[in-house]
């Protein structure tokens, strides 16, 4: 039996081959884009999962107000580094403790030397202390986890590394030599151990584990802090409720009695709603919940969202064409079921048939997913695959589960419609039962086209608000202007400076792709006002190419400017005085009062993402009240061959620091960074939006072919009733195009919804326009129409006699 | 083996009823070929289909088989179809996705046979007919009347104790027709299956034993043909 409807459900598939294809192409590109989401997932679910010891590592987070992007007390990451020995000794059921370095956003790579050979730049090298294997258990391939870290100036490296630097072979006891920052003369760590690379992403991850010793002791002055990261590693079978409470308690207490020797009131740890808290967060719940960030899965919900949708209209498609194809298999249905067939069993077959063109569409979908891999990775920055997926299994386990939901979905409705038939007025050749589908079929193609037209407005949004960010006036020059990676160095300042072509050579601490914001609090006529301070050197803001609204910007000319004076931005201006030019105001400095003068006001200039808005800002040269400094050296070039001139200032650098690789971006790849994550998101959706408007009208395609089959008798008779071929094409659009603007009608609010969420998450945007809206309606109408009338025109040329004789 | 009694069958439109079938009451004996004979919308097929349980009459019992099956449920109603009862329809009504063979087995998987006895049984109809050449064509691939001895090799093949048969010659030149009636008849008179056919033709309806003519729902005359 089986067989024999395994032979049927194939003939059926070949005898409708391009309902058939259309059917399972649809469902073959819902799937990949499904499953392609379903390796993210997984990708993203198996952070920390390299080794089943893992369960017993908690990352240590410590509530503080360093580093935050607003001032405010937050659980973060980092913690103070004597946290570290707190918990190791404090804290029972720790049996390891490590401390090592953040991932730093800003700085990509230490330069690593082998004997003379050139430095080459390795990120992620992190700094940490003996017991980094004894928290995290790597399977060393040279070396081994109890001796490896044991000596200080040691480090272990990644099997990949060790790949990169030496080759293959024993590596152990061989020196390199690695300097973290340009002046650097650098230090000799000798090679320990290599541990494997594991199969799974790590949130601590590394290249390297280097032991300098800097993370075996804390600051030996109480009031001095380091900051890094924490982990821990507990005795199996820790209650993590327990170990919290007891890490509070310790915590508690440490604060308590350090208070006094930081010059502290411990009270004042619980000023202003302010409170005290360690916690030890599980290592497996830490990449989905970091701080300052939306963890993956809220990032990932649109993407989730669009995918299912993406399934969806695949499956509309399919449930569609197969009770609209039920017509021609009611006789089928009406026989068997007078040959004796249960009704289930009938329900089995068009499963059966469901589940062979489901099957055929997952094969499709697997093949096609290999060919996209490779753009997908590149586009998502990560490393996925499908067969060699550590996950392989469980991959397969849920393609199963995915493969039976929509065999279900797709075949079931269908299936039940059909073994629903009655036999006796099928077999008396009276099919108005079939009409039964009807309803939920429309309503299905009208749910199609709500996602369509949606996706069309949505597309016409996004185009609309990515052109005006384009061309939106950043408030500063970006073409010409490159950021080396360096702290600011007068001599080699003044040997750029000198090569022709280079204009100016500045350093900020605020420039698009790397701004770092100290908030401030001034006291202006009685006021207190809290603004983002930057530290510049003289020339930064010329560099920049600022726009002046009013007053001068700094310069040599005036002494004043490395004594007290400060410009201030738009924003900041509208925050303290109409007109601030020559005003002064305070700011309160341990036991005095300092005073600063405005001596004029620049434009706001962008050097975040455009979802942020610029910070009320002062800029200031002087050291007084303090200064910051951070990794940018600008230089702007003035002329055409700039490729040359990097050529030399990278000549000029090398002079300098011979052992330190210099790295710089130019502020227009800075900029297109900026919109990058941005741009990925738009063309992810544009993508979506064309496959899934051509589902929709291959869909509809396929439907209306029915539907003129299905009337063919009556199209005749109207034919030879005088009925004119476009009053036929007419009739046969009237009912699709009802279904269009219905969807039409339902999307704008839809597509309103969403667009505007969408648009608010960006500070500077385009007030929502009209248009898009229209012009989502007239393109799904004409496409409509056309795709319909392909179908009406070809059932109205044909010649009537031959329907009505065949009938 | 049919007990018909006091069957009517209605539509109600707008609260009035048409009637379609009034008061019939017959009986049919094993063994016997009836055709029924009547008018176009007398309600023969109405009658045939009450008999095959296709529908329900509205009023009246209906026993089959000694037992009463006026309204049956499903599982029960296939278990007739699968042991007892074989159709034949005027369109012939074939599975245009299987082959001939595949059409004649189709029943048989129903009815679980086992696979030799399955082949075995196929193999008899296909030779008895003289379709095996045939036997790997799609029912598009042959004419009416080949097609029509597919239909009743097919109702033949769970071995029925009853054959119904709506018009079977209705789409069929005269010749082939009176191949399909030789058949019926030898089949009645050899294999002692009982068949009730519908037919339009007077002659056709000579190759039974009994007549019943139906006129606007009533049983206006039941003879007996006479050899
Ligand atoms: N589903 C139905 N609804 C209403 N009237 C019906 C229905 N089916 C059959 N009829 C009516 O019943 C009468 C008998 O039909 P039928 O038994 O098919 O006649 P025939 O003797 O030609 O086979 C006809 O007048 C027909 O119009
Ligand atoms: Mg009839």
């Amino acid at each position: 039996m089986f067989k024999l409807n395994l032979k049927i459900a194939l003939r059926n598939l070949f005898k409708n081959k391009i309902y058939a294809a259309i059917n399972i192409g649809g469902l073959a590109i819902g799937l990949t884009a499904f499953v392609l989401m379903l390796l993210y997932i997984n990708h993203e679910e198996s952070y920390d999962t390299w080794d089943s010891a893992l369960k017993n590592v908690y990352q240590i987070r410590e509530r503080h107000s360093f580093f935050t992007p607003d001032n405010k007390e937050h659980l973060q990451e980092s913690n103070e580094s004597r946290v570290g020995s707190l918990i190791r000794h404090k804290v029972p059921q720790v049996i390891a403790v490590t401390k090592v370095d953040p991932d730093w956003d800003f700085r990509t790579g230490y330069s690593v030397r082998v004997g003379n050979a050139d430095p080459i730049t390795v990120n992620r090298m992190k700094d940490s202390d003996s017991s980094f294997f004894h928290v995290f258990k790597y399977r060393f391939l040279q070396g081994s986890e109890s001796n490896a870290l044991i000596a200080p100036k040691s480090v272990v490296l990644k099997q990949s590394l060790a790949k990169k630097i030496f080759g293959e072979g024993n590596v152990l006891g061989k020196v390199i030599k690695v300097a973290v920052w340009q002046g650097d003369k650098g230090m000799d760590l000798t090679v320990t151990g290599v541990v494997e690379d594991p199969q799974t992403p790590e949130t601590a991850g590394f290249t390297a584990i280097m032991r300098t010793g800097n993370k075996d002791k804390d600051p030996v002055n109480p009031t001095n802090n380091n900051y890094c990261q924490v982990y821990a590693r507990v005795n199996e079978g820790t209650d993590p409720e327990l170990l919290n409470q007891t890490l509070k308690r310790v915590y508690t207490d440490y604060k308590k009695s350090t208070a006094p020797l930081k010059k502290i009131e411990y009270k004042s740890y619980f000023a202003d709603g302010k409170y005290l808290q360690l916690k030890a967060i599980p290592l497996a719940e830490v990449h989905g919940n970091r701080p300052f960030e939306l963890s993956w899965l809220e990032k990932l919900k649109p993407v989730i969202a669009i995918c299912v949708f993406l399934l969806l209209v695949s499956i509309i498609n399919f449930v569609n064409m197969a009770t609209a194809q039920s017509v021609q298999r009611a006789k089928e249905v009406g026989v068997k079921k007078v040959m004796g067939a249960y009704k289930q069993q009938l329900i089995a077959q068009f499963l059966l048939e469901c589940a062979l063109q489901s099957i055929v569409a997952l094969f499709l979908s697997v093949i096609l997913i290999e060919v996209l891999l490779p753009s997908f990775n590149t586009q998502f920055h990560v490393d996925l695959s499908f067969w060699h997926n550590p996950h392989l299994f469980n991959m397969l386990l849920q393609l199963f589960g995915l493969f039976t939901l929509v065999t279900l979905l797709a075949g079931f409705y269908p299936a039940w419609i059909l073994s629903n038939y009655d036999p006796a007025s099928v077999l008396k050749g009276n099919y108005s039962g079939s009409l039964k589908g009807i309803i939920l079929r429309n309503v299905l193609v009208v749910f199609q086209f709500i996602i369509s037209v949606t996706f069309i407005i949505a597309i016409s949004v996004m185009h609309l608000q990515t052109s005006y960010l384009n061309n939106k006036d950043l408030g500063f020059e970006r073409s010409n202007l490159i950021n080396i990676r360096a702290g600011y160095d007068q001599d080699l300042a003044d040997k750029i400076k000198r090569i022709p072509g280079v204009q100016y050579v500045a350093t900020t601490t605020q420039v698009m792709g790397n701004a770092f914001n100290v908030p401030e609090e001034i006291q202006y006529n009685g006021n207190k006002i809290s603004l983002n301070t930057v530290t510049i050197s003289m020339d930064a803001l010329s560099a920049l190419g600022v726009k002046l609204l009013k007053g001068r910007v700094f310069s040599r000319e005036y002494k004043q400017d490395t004594i007290n004076t400060v410009v201030l931005n738009e924003a900041a201006a509208k925050l303290i005085d109409k007109n601030p030019v020559g005003k002064s105001y305070k700011i309160a400095d341990e036991h005095k009062m300092l005073n600063f003068q405005i001596i004029g006001v620049i434009k706001d200039y962008h050097n975040e993402g455009f979802d942020k808005e610029v910070l009320p800002t002062l800029y200031k040269v002087t050291t007084l009240g303090g200064t910051s400094s951070t990794n940018n050296l600008i230089v702007r070039l003035n002329s055409d061959k700039n490729a040359a001139i990097i050529e030399k200032i990278k000549a000029e650098w090398k002079h300098n620091y011979p052992d330190f690789l210099m790295e710089y971006t130019t502020l227009d790849s800075a900029f297109d960074k900026v919109l990058e994550n941005n741009k990925r998101f738009i063309s992810m959706i544009v993508l979506f939006s064309i496959v899934s408007v051509s589902l929709s009208l291959l869909g509809l395609f396929a439907l209306s072919t029915f539907v003129a089959k299905r009337r063919t008798k009556e199209i005749a008779m109207r034919k030879i009733l005088g009925a004119s071929n476009i009053q036929i094409v007419g009739l046969l659009n009237k009912t699709f195009l009802v279904l269009v603007i219905i969807a039409n009608l339902i999307s704008w609010p839809v597509a309103y919804i969403v667009v505007k969420k969408w648009l608010n998450g960006f500070a500077y945007r385009i007030d929502l326009p009209l248009y898009p809206f229209f012009l989502a309606t007239v393109v799904s109408i004409i496409i409509a129409v056309l795709t319909v009338s392909i179908q009406a025109r070809r059932a109205a040329l044909a010649n009537p006699v031959k329907a009505l004789k065949y009938e | 083996m049919i007990q018909l009694t006091n069957i009517e069958k209605y539509y109600a439109n707008k609260g009035v009823k048409n009637y379609v079938l009034r008061l019939v009451t017959t009986t049919i004996n094993q063994g016997e070929f009836v055709s029924i004979m009547g008018p176009s919308g007398a309600g023969k097929s109405t009658l045939l289909n009450i008999i095959g349980m296709l529908e329900e009459p509205t009023y009246g019992t209906y026993n089959f088989l000694g037992e009463d099956v006026t309204s049956l449920n499903e599982r029960k109603r296939i278990e007739l179809y699968r042991n007892h009862i074989g159709f034949v329809f005027q369109a012939y009504h074939l599975i245009d996705e299987m082959t001939v063979y595949e059409n004649i087995e189709a029943p048989l998987l129903y009815k679980k046979v086992g696979s030799s006895e399955r082949a075995s049984r196929i193999a008899d109809l296909l030779d008895r007919f003289n379709i095996v050449a045939k036997k790997d064509l799609f029912p598009n691939q042959l004419s009416g009347g080949q097609q029509q001895l597919v239909g009743i090799a097919r109702a033949l093949a769970a071995q029925p104790s009853i054959i119904l048969a709506d018009e079977p010659t209705g789409n069929l030149q005269s010749a082939q027709a009176e191949e399909i009636m030789a058949l019926f008849k030898k089949l009645n008179q050899e294999d002692g299956i009982t068949i009730i056919q519908v037919t339009h033709s007077e002659k056709n309806a000579q190759y039974g034993n009994r007549i019943l003519h139906i006129a606007d729902g009533i049983v206006k005359e039941d003879v007996a043909v006479i050899a």
